[in-house]
């Protein structure tokens, strides 16, 4: 990134700002105005073509669903073996480099097959999930895990590693295990739901 | 030389970015399970005594 007016902390000032106002937007008030704002959106998504199919062929929506888990487990096998790298726990006859950027091949299109995949989803069942609370938690855990892989982890983890402290590198494996095991059980958590 | 310079500069950047983001998270997942923990006991107390 290149040195801007923000001066040389120009990633650590956007991303204070990023953390601030994703805190406050889910603390606040402004959490429910988007919600009701957002209403007949999700009311529109049923009348779509892929709202139709989802509520009326009960057969499409299960074999959507099956790819959009075996992207789940993809994403989860990428993070898991990426991770476990960087902590030392898996792989470690094999250079970190090789397996970071082979798992980060696998997890970007695990996340298109996901994204893909669970906006049909969501079409089929858009008035459901809409009064869900746990939809709008995985929401935003899936928000907060797209925005800390590319714009923290990716970044990051691109540089030479033996010029990176470990530590760093381990607190990012260990949050990025945490983010995504919370998108993944909030996702189970819609299953169980309604 | 300016140019590693404005390299490490950026790594240092991106290092601190990276303990701001993962202190966070960390914190906050500390702090929810914390809650959800202690709010289980409670109910459990509730319950069996």
């Amino acid at each position: 990134m290149p040195t801007s007016i923000l001066g040389p902390y120009t990633r650590t000032i956007l991303t204070g700002a990023a953390i601030i106002g994703l805190l406050l937007f889910s603390f606040t008030y402004a959490r429910v105005s988007v919600w009701i704002e957002v209403q007949p959106f999700f009311e529109w998504m049923e009348t779509t073509w892929f709202g139709v199919i989802g509520k009326t062929w009960g057969a499409a929506f299960a074999f959507i669903e099956a790819i959009h888990l075996i992207g789940l487990a993809l994403l989860g096998g990428s993070v898991i073996v990426g991770e476990g790298r960087i902590l030392g726990f898996v792989f470690t006859d094999i250079p970190a480099r090789t397996i970071i950027d082979r798992a980060h091949k696998v997890f970007f299109w695990a996340l298109m097959t996901l994204l893909a995949t669970g906006v049909f989803m969501a079409c089929g069942v858009a008035m459901k999930i809409y009064y869900l609370p746990v939809y709008w938690y995985k929401m935003l855990a899936l928000g907060t895990g797209i925005l800390f892989h590319f714009c923290i982890r990716k970044p990051l983890l691109q540089r030479e590693l033996e010029k990176i402290n470990p530590w760093v590198t381990k607190a990012v494996a260990i949050s990025s295990l945490m983010i995504w095991f919370t998108v993944a059980a909030t996702g189970r958590w819609i299953g169980f739901s309604g | 030389m300016n140019e590693e310079n404005q390299n490490d500069a950026q790594i240092k950047d991106e290092q601190t970015s990276a303990i701001l983001a993962t202190s966070t998270i960390i914190i906050f997942f500390a702090v929810y399970w914390f809650f959800q923990i202690q709010s289980v006991r409670e109910l459990l107390e509730l319950a069996y005594g």
